[in-house]
């Protein structure tokens, strides 16, 4: 008896079902964090910091020849008790400071060593998040980036001061995104959510004259994240466009910009049914991969 | 199917089906052939026509073909179009704006956020804190009432970022305590101080201001506070020439309504209690004397009529004794009032700011000609982003600068220069000056620790953070702290 072909399974692997409604991961380690900062810091008033508002640095910080001495703890030439007590101070100041006073790297270093090898968000040119860049990118006209980053910094202000989004089950959100209520505070991750889950997967590429008839063979094809980022967002830029703003002033703009933002993730935006339709197209036209690859086999 | 179009021509009507699948020649038709048959539509011309293309589907029209969209972004694999020169035609919807809504809709001010964390530990701000050097570097909170009455007198500005946090709370700083000192001092003694804020670009100086309001409400001062000195002299409210004045003066109705409505609003419990001492025939209505100031601030329903009452309010609250309460009359933006106004007289001729009886009545305070005989203080606030240069008021405000170290050198007078107001330059003569300067990292830190504590700055406040923001901060600037590490794009 031969083997089945598998045929089934083949076929079932094509078919194209609808996401499941997202149930979203409960991931409250971020927003627990946030929470932990609230310390009673701001109630107390702050300690005069050695070194700076005039007072003088400890001499843990200069790494002088004394210290030295101290640190690689010769018993013969102990200084006084006094001396004793300030080393100790000093040390106490430098752990306050997040050094390690035992360290011999870093002593002399007022904030010790960077880490190696220096994380990529400390380089200058990558210190913005990725997705950040690249929408602030495309907000600029005319080459004015800083206008584009002063819009792009607003943007971000009013999704943090927005109130918590409320998510429409019919249209959810992109898997893996954190629940409504951490959204707010994390702006980043906000627009991230929002532009990645009315991005389309796929672009439909017209061949002209293929079809016969003079019409064109118009044929989907996958595209990669940053294109479907892209085109995500200059739909949104086109549905802002299209907005009336309600106030003047520079402001208005990115505040379009934001309500947008927030009407995707709520479900309320029009882009979605944009992200359906070209899915859609793409699903009518899906033979025409096999029909165009045919006919450039043929041509060969 | 064999036509014979010739004999049956004449018989048969030219149906639909027949312009078909005949092949009559083009030109022996009666009857045109449409485009679009009007009412019904047979089954094989149905088949026969193109579909119509449907509009707007994305991915087609605007993925694959070329386009520039609509701001304006040119999408790459642009073809030509032709007519794009061509006025696009503006499609209102909607029903526009009313007056003055887009405005508001721009200045309006936001004191809280509910997504900021309460911030727990808190002080309240007290008339007693704000004397207590020993609070210098620490954040504290508006108590209710005062946020109350800071917004009655729109002392909260849209600029400043209030509406991050969860409630609106503030540093004091040095200058802050030792202004509420001074102010406390100079009105024991029943002088007036007479105070120029000066200072860099978004160094704090309106918030300084705004805690010198503070101080003035919670020790129970009667405050009036011009939030723009602009609105002023900048011809946006009404005015009109104040009849046997001479020179000529002009009062501002509208505005003068304004001040008694915010100082109604911020102080009806001290105006409730104060009780007139002179009569006011020149008033429509009348008011025994004994009859409280807030009856008198109330009876200004209209700007006809609020004139004379916002002179009889002044009148009574300058009476000495009597219960009255020391007096803070501020202005934010001192540039604009130390220049020419926009307003014309009936000769067109400019008006000088000082003529204005507003803002006169400001300068004869600050000039130190008129006194406050019951103890007070007029601040006047300059401001850098929105200020018209105005050359003798940087000249005064420089040479007291020096006089009090805050600079080596006194400004001296450019001998060609124009611009210079003799007006302004003795306005300024005797005025104290504060130059607000940056906080110490202390000061700093303590900020930073509550923009964290309110999970707005996600980084451990360590010295090092604390010493990367106050450096790149324009060594302590508060706003620009604010601006490299909350208006940020960064988080």
């Amino acid at each position: 008896m031969p083997p089945s072909l598998g045929l089934r399974s083949a076929f079932r692997a094509l078919t194209i079902r609808t996401r499941p409604i997202l149930q979203t991961p409960l991931q409250t380690n971020t927003f627990t964090q946030a929470r932990e900062l609230t310390t009673d810091n701001t109630s107390a008033p702050p300690p005069n910091t050695p070194g700076q508002d005039g007072m003088p640095l400890p001499e843990g910080f200069t790494g002088s020849d004394k210290q030295e001495a101290q640190l690689s703890g010769a018993p013969g030439r102990q200084g006084s008790q006094d001396s004793l007590n300030q080393l100790a101070l000093d040390q106490l100041q430098m752990v306050a400071y997040g050094l390690n006073p035992f360290n011999p790297v870093e002593v002399g270093h007022k904030y010790g060593l960077p880490d190696l090898p220096i994380p990529s968000k400390m380089h200058m040119k990558h210190r913005y998040d990725p997705v950040i860049v690249q929408m602030t990118k495309l907000l600029m006209r005319d080459g004015k980036l800083s206008k584009a980053q002063r819009d792009m910094a607003m943007i971000l202000n009013y999704l943090r001061t927005s109130p918590t989004p409320k998510l429409n089950p019919a249209r959810p959100l992109i898997p893996g995104s954190p629940p409504p209520e951490a959204l707010p505070l994390d702006p980043v991750t906000y627009i991230t959510c929002a532009v990645d889950s009315v991005a389309p997967l796929i672009r439909l590429r017209g061949y002209k004259g293929l079809a016969g008839g003079g019409k064109s063979l118009e044929v989907p094809y996958p595209i990669a994240l940053r294109q479907r980022r892209r085109t995500a967002f200059q739909w949104i830029l086109d549905a802002v466009e299209k907005k009336k703003s309600k106030g003047s002033g520079r402001g208005m703009f990115p505040n379009r910009v934001a309500e947008e933002i927030v009407a995707i993730v709520e479900g309320r935006s029009s882009l979605w049914d944009k992200r359906n339709l070209v899915h859609k197209m793409g699903t009518t036209n899906r033979a025409n991969v096999a029909a165009l690859a045919m006919r450039q086999r043929a041509k060969r | 199917m064999m036509a014979v179009p010739n004999c049956l021509r004449c018989l048969v009507r030219p149906s639909t089906t027949s312009i078909t699948t005949s092949v009559i020649p083009q030109s022996q038709r009666i009857v045109p052939i449409l485009a679009a048959p009007f009412s019904t539509t047979s089954s094989v011309q149905k088949a026969g026509m193109q579909p119509r293309k449907k509009a707007g589907i994305p991915g087609k029209g605007s993925l694959s073909r070329a386009q520039i969209g609509p701001n304006g972004h040119i999408r790459a694999g642009k073809k030509m179009q032709l007519g794009k020169f061509k006025k696009a035609k503006n499609i209102e919807r909607g029903k526009a704006p009313a007056p003055g809504e887009r405005k508001a809709f721009r200045k309006r001010v936001l004191l809280s956020n509910d997504n900021a964390l309460p911030v727990t530990g808190l002080e309240e701000l007290s008339a007693q804190g704000l004397l207590d050097a020993s609070n210098v570097g620490r954040m504290v909170a508006l108590p209710n009432e005062l946020v109350d009455q800071l917004r009655a007198v729109e002392a909260f500005k849209p600029t400043q970022s209030w509406g991050m946090f969860r409630q609106p709370s503030v540093l004091l700083r040095k200058e802050s305590v030792e202004l509420a000192k001074k102010m406390t001092e100079t009105a024991g003694r029943g002088e007036t101080l007479k105070l120029v804020i000066s200072g860099d670009k978004l160094v704090g100086k309106s918030m300084l201001l705004l805690q010198a309001i503070s101080n003035a409400f919670l020790n129970n001062w009667i405050v009036f506070h011009v939030p723009e000195g602009q609105e002023l002299t900048n011809a946006s409210t009404d005015y009109a020439p104040i009849p046997d004045t001479k020179p000529t003066q002009y009062s501002q109705q509208a505005y003068g309504l304004r001040l008694l409505q915010a100082l109604r609003k911020a102080n009806a419990s001290i105006l409730a209690e104060l009780r007139t001492v002179n009569p006011h025939p020149e008033l429509v209505q009348h008011f025994p004397v004994g009859s409280s100031l807030l009856q008198l601030a109330n009876a200004a329903r209209e700007p006809d009529s609020a004139w004379p009452i916002f002179n009889a309010v002044w009148s009574e609250l300058m009476v000495k004794g009597n219960g009255r309460p020391p007096i803070l009359f501020s202005v934010d933006g001192l540039a604009h009032i130390m220049k020419m106004s926009e307003y014309r007289s009936p000769a067109f001729e400019i008006i000088h700011a000082h003529d204005l009886a507003l803002v006169n009545h400001f300068v004869e305070f600050l000039a130190g000609n008129k006194k406050l005989p019951n103890g007070g203080a007029v601040i006047a606030a300059t401001a850098r982003s929105n200020a018209p240069r105005n050359p003798s008021m940087e000249l005064m405000v420089g040479r007291r600068e020096a006089e009090l170290g805050y600079a080596e050198e006194k400004p001296v007078k450019e001998p060609y220069g124009k611009g210079y107001d003799e007006r302004v330059e003795k306005a300024l003569e005797k005025v104290d000056v504060l130059k607000l300067r940056s906080v110490s990292r202390t000061e700093a830190r303590s900020l930073m620790e509550y923009w964290a504590a309110s999970g707005l700055l996600r980084t451990a406040v360590d010295e090092k953070t604390v010493s990367e923001k106050w450096m790149i901060g324009g060594n302590g600037n508060l706003g620009e702290m604010e601006r490299v590490s909350l208006l940020t794009m960064r988080y």
